[in-house]
């Protein structure tokens, strides 16, 4: 018997080409949606404006939000089960984080355990629903969906809760600004500090699910649920993980959006769902359950940040972006069955 | 008559058919034997249409034939029914029957009345007594493969290909089954039937095919071979003992069960069990016989903690003390393993490597702080692999890419890793190859001589009196008959099994 397992070929054939392009499919993607925007982008004094530092810069920051929801997202996917209310539990938790610095007074760790915890509750909540009582990720998702808007509405009063800065009373500590909007220097270049949250997320999750028990619990679950437990996996506990563990990780997104945008509003987060589902299914991960990577979802999300990108510096209309964003994602699900198949 | 004419077909490097050349002749049943992987299934994808031949040629009555899909191997005739049954649960028995190919009233919409009747002349011609406006999901498995195989003939079939069509089902469903393919075989329909159930091939055969490594090493009348005979073809050498029981002296009571009891939900299939007591000793092999539904399979479910603990009640002692198991992983911890009933849906994460399936019960003994620890992974896999023989090309193979024989080796040493004191193997034989049985069963006995104690629930008679030492006989959810390996015979069992315990005299 031998261990086959590192043994890579390296003779460069068709077959092996193919292979290649089909393993990296979603680098591949990438790399060419780069190189057709680069070709497309307007020049500003001679310059090309989307391979600017800068507007490079801006499309990890965009990718950044989406793309630390969508992780989460990846994990409930992987175990086939999917979550659609974090857009609202996102407008939930931004409202949560403005409530309890502009009226409550809240420090900012205090306002951050509260936020987490928000988020945490919400996901326990999607979890032990859909597992203890048996219904459908889809349907207690969707419930949550309601709920959370309509208790970020009720808690921000139908108004969004503007932040402003500042150490008297009725201000927001400038820290959370620093913390979740700031830019840090990195070799003379401003780097958003999103982009060290979405690394970092990636990085941490992908070692989790390749490396740790529970990652290969949350595949295995995915892959055959009966067979998983029958083999003594917890798989209700597994799948209670992955939705709370997604709660967490829209709580950190929703501190990122309230700083960026300087408020906390109900109406945040709309659709968020949707493209976090998007980036999942374009970096390769099946919606059946049992397959799929954290580094394909970080690849989906900067494709569909390079998009927004490269149609905003053309003043392309907004409708014609949803229209060719939901073309490609057919499209990346067209590939992928050629490449299962 | 249907002419096999130098089929090859190969899988990138993988051989599957090798000059396969054979002739099975109009209206008579044709049956097609063989381990796994000796090219059965492949050979009856190419006569059914879903596989085209890299070589040679099918002719039926003379002429070449090619198809390019299964629809059109149906047009000319030709039917499958597959181990997986290709039904719509939601839908009537009528409506099965006649999908796409319903009758239409002059509007094109679907004229309910005349394909009902069409339906029911269908049923009734092959003598089913099935009501046609019941739903298909509400029908046993048996009944379901009876409403298959109107199905094809809706579809007008006259060669009908019947891929492992037993495995599922009871003694009388299989009764019933027979009946219709003698009906079929005398209205001139050919039949092509695929089994590892050699006692079943030797009643309903006219001819007997078989198949080795992709090869057609012979076909035989039914009349002028033995099982032995063809037992020695399937697996190319003298099979001098299929059972190997090395008799162990039984050690000490490891497992005590005392009054189990199941009331499963309403809409559960499983049935309940009643006043259940064992005990089983290290070293020993109990088994448990019983008819399809008999409820071998809840027993075992119900000490394994797969039922959830307010649907059972009863005590279960392991060695000396009692213990509360709440779910598989509980029992688990407590020393006791099972290989469940169906392979494909129970057992497998079909995604997965040989190394990830392997380790699936017992990766906490391969990993620190919560992090798996590959390489000693891949070590004990290797290790696994070697110590029961598993054909795979490797720890990192797809599961998905070894013959049923092997997944449910590594199933078995999936088990065997978390080193348990009981062992519970519900039909672990079913759907693997003889060959693949035998070591099966070496496993079993090396397994029972090294201190565990192991429950097998078998459907298969003549491997339950081979391998254990005692038989629980099961009747409708009770335990109807124990008995001791010296006394117990085919007849015994069976007559507990159908509840004439009484009426015996021994």
């Amino acid at each position: 018997m031998t261990t086959g397992e590192d043994i890579k070929r390296t003779v460069i054939s068709p077959a092996s080409i193919l292979a290649f392009v089909a393993r990296f499919q979603s680098y591949l993607v990438l790399l060419l949606i780069v190189i057709i925007a680069a070709i497309l982008s307007p020049e500003r004094r001679g310059e090309n404006v989307f391979l600017g530092s800068s507007n490079l810069l801006n499309v990890v920051r965009f990718a950044s939000e989406n793309g630390i929801i969508a992780i989460g997202m990846t994990l409930v996917i992987i175990t086939a089960g999917i979550d659609l209310s974090v857009g609202s539990v996102l407008a939930l938790c931004a409202v949560t984080a403005a409530y309890m610095m502009m009226t409550q007074d809240a420090n900012l760790f205090v306002t951050l355990i509260t936020v987490i915890a928000v988020g945490l509750t919400a996901g326990l909540a999607n979890g032990i629903i859909s597992t203890k009582l048996r219904i459908q990720p889809f349907i207690v998702t969707l419930a949550m969906m309601s709920i959370a808007r309509g208790a970020a509405s009720l808690l921000a009063d139908g108004y969004a809760i503007p932040l402003a800065y500042g150490d008297g009373e009725g201000l927001a500590p400038p820290a959370f600004r620093r913390l979740f909007g700031g830019n840090v220097m990195l070799f003379d270049v401003k780097v958003p500090v999103q982009v060290f949250y979405f690394v970092g997320v990636a990085l941490i999750a992908s070692f989790v699910l390749n490396r740790t028990r529970f990652g290969r619990h949350v595949y295995a679950v995915g892959g055959n649920e009966t067979a998983s437990r029958l083999s003594g996996v917890n798989t209700d506990r597994v799948k209670i993980a992955v939705y709370a563990i997604t709660g967490v990780l829209v709580a950190i997104a929703a501190c990122l959006h309230a700083a960026l945008v300087s408020q906390g509003s109900h109406i945040d987060g709309q659709g968020y769902e949707l493209n976090a589902i998007a980036a999942v299914v374009i970096g390769g991960t099946n919606l059946m359950g049992g397959i799929g990577t954290i580094g394909g979802t970080f690849i989906g999300a900067l494709i569909l940040s390079v998009l927004d990108n490269i149609l905003g510096l053309r003043n392309v209309q907004s409708e014609y972006q949803a229209i060719l964003k939901g073309l490609i994602i057919v499209l990346a699900v067209v590939l992928q069955r050629k490449r299962s198949a | 008559m249907i002419e096999f004419v130098n089929l090859c077909k190969r899988f990138h490097a993988t051989v599957a058919l090798e000059d396969v050349r054979f002739v099975v002749q109009t209206g008579t049943v044709h049956a097609l034997v063989g381990e796994n992987g000796a090219g059965k299934s492949t050979l009856m994808k190419i006569l059914s249409g879903a596989y085209q031949p890299d070589e040679g040629t099918i002719t039926i009555d003379g002429s070449s034939v090619r198809f390019h899909s299964p629809a059109d191997a149906l047009d000319a005739g030709i039917g499958i029914i597959h181990q997986e049954l290709n039904l719509i649960p939601y839908l009537t028995v009528a409506e099965n029957i006649m999908l796409g190919k319903e009758s239409m009233t002059r509007f094109r919409l679907v004229d309910r009345k005349t394909s009902r009747r069409r339906a029911k002349t269908l049923l009734d011609s092959l003598g089913l007594a099935i009501d046609p406006h019941r739903l298909v999901g509400s029908l046993r498995v048996g009944e379901q493969q009876l409403v298959e195989i109107a199905k094809a003939l809706a579809a007008n079939v006259r060669i009908l290909i019947l891929d492992e069509p037993t495995s599922a089902l009871s003694d009388t469903e299989i009764e019933n089954l027979f009946a219709v393919m003698d009906a079929l075989r005398s209205s001139g329909v050919t039949l092509i039937y695929i089994s590892h159930k050699l006692n079943e091939v030797f009643r309903m055969a006219d001819t007997i095919t078989v198949l080795r490594d992709g090869r057609c090493v012979g076909t035989w009348p039914r009349q002028e071979t033995t099982e032995q005979s063809i037992i020695s073809h399937m697996v190319g050498r003298e099979l001098t003992d299929l059972f190997p029981k090395t008799s162990v002296e039984p050690g000490e009571e490891v497992l005590r069960v005392e009054d189990l009891s199941t009331h499963p939900h309403q809409f559960d299939e499983r049935r309940a069990i009643r006043n259940i007591s064992l005990t089983l000793r290290r070293g020993e092999i109990l088994g448990l016989a019983g008819l399809m539904g008999a409820g071998r399979t809840e027993v075992l479910e119900a000490i394994y903690g797969a039922l959830s603990a307010h649907q059972r009640e009863g005590a279960v002692f392991m060695r000396d003390q009692t213990v509360k198991i709440n779910s598989p992983g509980e029992a688990i911890s407590h020393g006791i393993a099972m290989v469940p009933e169906d392979r494909k849906v129970q057992s497998l994460v079909h995604q997965m490597s040989v190394r990830e399936n392997t380790t699936l019960s017992n990766l906490k003994a391969f990993s620190r702080f919560g992090t798996v620890d590959r390489r000693r992974e891949r070590e004990a896999t290797s290790a696994e692999i070697k110590r029961l023989s598993i054909k795979t090309s490797g720890p990192s193979a797809n599961i998905d890419s070894l013959s049923g024989g092997n997944q449910q080796k590594v199933v078995l040493a999936r088990c065997l890793l978390t080193h348990p004191d009981v062992l519970l193997l519900d039909e672990p034989t079913r759907g693997i190859d003889v060959g693949a049985k035998s070591e099966i069963y070496t496993l079993m006995s090396s397994i029972a001589a090294g201190g565990t104690g192991i429950i097998m629930a078998s459907s298969e008679l003549p491997e339950l009196l081979a391998m254990c030492d005692r038989i629980l006989v099961m009747h409708e959810g009770r335990v109807s008959r124990e008995i001791d390996a010296s006394e117990a015979s085919q007849v015994a069992v069976m007559a507990a099994a159908t509840g004439q315990v009484d009426q015996l005299v021994s």
